[in-house]
């Protein structure tokens, strides 16, 4: 442990001669959160979506129920076939993050509907509009874009009227084939009252987050919470560069011929190193969280939230800090020179951003960029800390991205542990 | 320290090699065959050869840093791979290269390895004193070693491998490119620790510096001993008037570029 400890005292002492290295680990991932949250906010309001596959859950059966699916279909809203058909798993789907949407049909609309319109048709003009109007609702995951959610809303919307527009005219049909001969001017079925008819909405949409929580999709959908750890993540992987220029510095110096020589193991080397700059990353962290709460609000962005629970953070975050530190440990053990661990470690680590939805989600990229996204470390953080922070999910649902951030962890150590000298 | 090396030990020479061989992956011929050398304790020894005879693939091997294809090595009389961690503890690595922290100062430099080597408290303390004025460099002990001299820094790179008093000391070419004062001062306490009984490997390019203080030294080229003794019966037997004409008459005048 005496070791240990050494070890970590030498690179903190080194980490805080180092006043360059100090700003580019501090500063730089800081820069790059405001700036990155400050972009976000305006591109994801203006920006659409690609067309992406949502959930219904059809309680109702009857016609505008079967027209807006089709109507939803012909907008290139693609139903899921796995569509549940209980309200429990259609919520527990999307608040897990599988699906991003899903449209929910109450029981009995198709009847109100049709009832509604038939007044509508008899009534004309002087028909007041329907009390309790037929409401669809849209579940959100909590983690997905403004720009997604309007493009969803909009489709929905156009569905709705073209279902309803649909029902209208089946209606009036039937009507028409009642009363043969057509009606007198000024009665119901005119031109005037079919106008009035057609131009009114019977449906309304009511949008949902799908949280456990009963905030308000204002309240949960909070693209600062989204970004924040996001790309404080990918900031805290850039520490496995400095790490692995502290490994070559040590072999290019002899440094590292001393230390095999001397009566300590590699691991007990590795492990201060790796301690060190876990104090490091939660340092980063720390800082930017202070920013997210503090500065954002000034700058005209939401502030970040912590969730009920802040200390379920806390194994996370160490977790994502550890898979960073062993990285840079085993970055350090596998390139022969600081310039190769440099390009190396920096195309990864975008690499992996960008597989694991730091900058583009993952349920907005194409299918087989989805599966591939699982290999991500990026991805097992950004999602674990999504559960955590806007889904509002508790410990266990990120227990499995856990495990596989320290099972990357203890990985990397064992291969840079393999290739240290001694 | 000194003192944790088994009874079973005292016996045993400080290095026994025998039938060492070692090729790297992509080299075209073996660097060592069949190499044996034995050291007794308190000699100081001086291993001498061309660029590429294979002097720092044998003091790797010796000091466990790299592992042999073949043969075997006894440290002390023990085995690296059943007692590493103890052999660690007997011996001290002076690094060709400047192994030392440039950010941290003379004396935070001494006190991390000191505590990697298991030193703590006063012991500590203590031998960190000693080193510093061994060195000379206790007025500037709380300097940074990026602000010093090479001799500095060379007189600094070897008081560290002496912070556990080590039985035996490798030093690889540990007097490279320093001013004639420090190279002084390093020869006056190689030349103590020799008198106090400690076992030293030596590698240099320094004829005049393998002559002056080696016990006995062995020409090496192409991973084989040319020619072995003490540098004054070597002399003798082979008629020249320095280890030098000896160096180049065994091994020819021809650069060696690695």
């Amino acid at each position: 442990m005496q070791k240990i400890l050494a070890t970590i005292a030498k690179e903190l002492l080194l980490l805080i001669r180092d006043r360059a290295g100090l700003l580019v680990l501090f500063v730089m991932p800081a820069i790059l959160v405001v700036v990155i949250t400050l972009v976000q906010e305006n591109v994801l309001a203006l920006s659409g979506q690609r067309p992406t596959e949502i959930l219904l859950l059809d309680q109702d059966g009857g016609i505008f129920a079967a027209t807006l699916r089709a109507a939803l279909e012909a907008g290139q809203l693609k139903i899921a076939a796995d569509s549940p058909k209980q309200p429990g798993d259609f919520q527990k789907l999307i608040e897990g993050g599988r699906y991003q949407a899903g449209i929910r049909i109450p029981a009995g609309i198709s009847q109100r509907l049709q009832n509604a319109m038939a007044a509508r048709l008899a009534g004309g003009q002087s028909s007041p509009p329907p009390s309790n109007p037929a409401s669809l609702t849209v579940l959100f995951d909590p983690a997905a874009m403004a720009g997604f959610r309007a493009g969803i809303l909009a489709r929905l919307q156009m569905a709705a009227r073209a279902a309803e527009m649909q029902m209208m005219a089946d209606g009036l049909g039937r009507s028409l084939e009642a009363k043969a001969g057509g009606p007198a001017p000024g009665q119901p079925g005119t031109e005037n009252s079919l106008v009035t008819a057609f131009s009114h909405s019977f449906t309304t949409i009511t949008e949902q987050p799908a949280a456990s929580s009963t905030a308000t999709i204002e309240d949960v959908i909070n693209p600062v919470n989204q970004n924040v750890p996001a790309w404080a993540l990918f900031g805290m992987f850039f520490t496995a560069i400095p790490i692995a220029g502290t490994i070559l510095a040590e072999r290019r110096s002899g440094i590292a011929i001393r230390l095999a020589g001397m009566p300590v193991s590699p691991l007990q080397l590795l492990a201060g190193k790796i301690a060190a700059y876990l104090c490091v990353c939660l340092s980063q962290f720390l800082l930017i969280v202070l920013i997210g709460i503090s500065l954002f609000p000034h700058l005209g962005l939401p502030s970040f939230t912590l969730p009920a629970n802040p200390m379920a953070l806390l194994p996370l975050l160490c977790a994502c800090c550890l898979a960073a530190c062993s990285f840079g440990t085993f970055l350090g053990s596998a390139c022969s020179s600081y310039e190769q661990a440099s390009t190396l470690g920096s195309t990864m680590v975008v690499i992996a951003a960008a597989l694991g939805g730091v900058m583009v989600p993952v349920y907005a990229m194409p299918q087989l960029m989805q599966k591939i996204s699982i290999i991500s470390p990026l991805n097992w953080g950004v999602n674990a800390f999504l559960d955590l922070l806007v889904r509002g999910k508790d410990f266990s649902s990120i227990v499995h991205d856990l495990a596989r951030l320290l099972a990357f962890s203890a990985l990397m150590v064992i291969l840079s542990w393999k290739r240290s000298p001694g | 320290m000194r003192n944790n090396a088994g009874q079973s030990e005292i016996a045993a020479p400080a290095i026994l090699t025998a039938g060492l061989a070692k090729k790297y992956r992509l080299a075209v011929r073996p660097t060592l065959t069949d190499f044996d050398l034995t050291l007794a304790k308190g000699e100081f020894f001086g291993l001498l050869g061309p660029n590429g005879a294979g002097k720092t693939t044998i003091l790797s091997i010796l000091c466990g840093l790299r592992r042999p294809d073949g043969g075997r090595v006894r440290i002390l009389g023990m085995d690296w791979a059943k007692q590493r961690r103890l052999i660690q503890t007997q011996i001290g690595i002076v690094p060709q290269e400047i192994a030392l922290y440039d950010q941290l100062t003379a004396r935070e430099n001494l006190m991390v390895f000191g505590r990697l080597l298991g030193l703590g408290g006063g012991k500590l303390k203590e031998q960190t004193a000693k080193c510093l004025d061994i060195a000379q460099l206790s007025e500037r002990a709380d300097h940074r070693v990026c602000s010093f001299s090479g001799g500095m820094k060379r007189r600094l790179n070897l008081v560290i491998g002496l912070l556990n008093d080590p039985l035996i000391l490798f030093l690889d070419e540990p007097t490279v490119g320093i001013d004639t004062q420090s190279r002084h001062l390093i020869h006056q306490e190689l030349q103590r620790l020799h008198s106090q009984g400690t076992t030293l490997l030596y590698t240099t390019h320094y004829m005049e510096e393998a002559q002056e203080l080696c016990s006995r030294v062995a020409v090496l080229d192409e991973g084989r001993i040319l020619q072995e003794g003490a540098p004054g019966q070597l002399l003798q037997e082979s008629a020249c008037r320095n280890l030098e004409e000896l160096f180049l008459g065994l091994t020819g005048k021809q650069i060696r570029d690695v």
